[in-house]
């Protein structure tokens, strides 16, 4: 029997900084699926450069651009826009729902396709008005790498949360990133200019 | 908000007693980046959801990523 088709959802920013300050971004693909990051989610884990993680989850959305998606969203480029003429604009349940925006886009979830939703909010699921719930599984980051160790792919969960609170325990790791502020915002909007390109428009 | 308010915020969260949105907003919209700072400065642990009720969740997530696993 053919395995049923499967993608890991990032709806929220919690995975991939935790993820990212414990440098196991790579985990995300351990399981061999495609990784769908929200466009907004993917800003925000990114927009304040001096924070934990932004340099590398940028980097790694690049690598792996073939099998992570940066899911374009009306609410995150109807956001783009209205910052074109206040530069200051604060939304904050952007990317709560670009991600909701992101599951419940027709063309996902088809046939037999299922989601893993890895995120830390109950809140963004609760909002999702999924066609077949079944089709979704919501786990949290550490019932993802619980489900990784079990699977013996890597040694220890409690390890990865450890990683991660020492990083920012590490004022070198902190400030690392700060020094590269303009290149990383650039970085962030070309990755982005880069998946609107890439995607059809949906209005 | 002082200082002692600001770290029972963030036992509360480590405690899982509130959502992280919940504790970002009370701290003035800060990023989970800053919430790591946070908890690692106070030595909090990250929250962890109680395991008990999510095993067959993470069963049939593993199934499904994992499926010859399964």
């Amino acid at each position: 029997m053919t395995a049923p088709r499967a993608a890991i959802y990032v709806l929220d920013t919690g995975p991939l900084i935790t993820l990212a300050a414990a440098e196991c971004l790579d985990y995300l693909l351990y399981p061999n699926v495609p990784v769908v990051i929200p466009d907004a989610v993917f800003y925000e884990a990114t927009q304040d450069s001096s924070k934990l993680g932004a340099q590398s989850i940028i980097d790694w959305v690049k690598a792996h651009h073939t099998q992570v998606e940066i899911a374009v969203t009306n609410a995150y480029v109807n956001f783009e826009a209205a910052r074109v003429t206040n530069p200051h604009v604060y939304e904050p349940n952007l990317g709560e729902r670009a991600a909701v925006e992101v599951i419940e886009e027709p063309a996902r979830l088809q046939g037999e396709e299922k989601a893993i939703l890895l995120c830390e909010e109950t809140a963004v699921t609760r909002r999702v008005i999924v066609r077949e719930r079944e089709k979704i599984i919501e786990i949290g980051t550490m019932d993802f790498l619980k489900l990784l160790e079990a699977e013996q792919r890597i040694q220890s969960a409690d390890a990865v949360f450890a990683r991660a609170l020492a990083a920012g325990r590490t004022p070198s790791r902190v400030e690392k990133f700060g020094e590269h502020d303009s290149s990383v915002h650039d970085a962030v909007r070309e990755t982005l200019r880069v998946a609107q390109r890439d995607t059809s428009p949906k209005r | 908000m002082t200082e002692t308010e600001r770290a029972e915020w963030l036992r509360r969260y480590s405690e899982a007693r509130i959502s992280a949105i919940e504790l970002r907003r009370a701290l003035g919209g800060i990023t989970f980046g800053d919430v790591l700072i946070e908890l690692a400065k106070r030595d909090l642990p990250l929250p962890r959801a109680p395991e008990a009720g999510r095993e067959q969740r993470i069963a049939a997530a593993r199934a499904l990523l994992f499926p010859k696993a399964a």
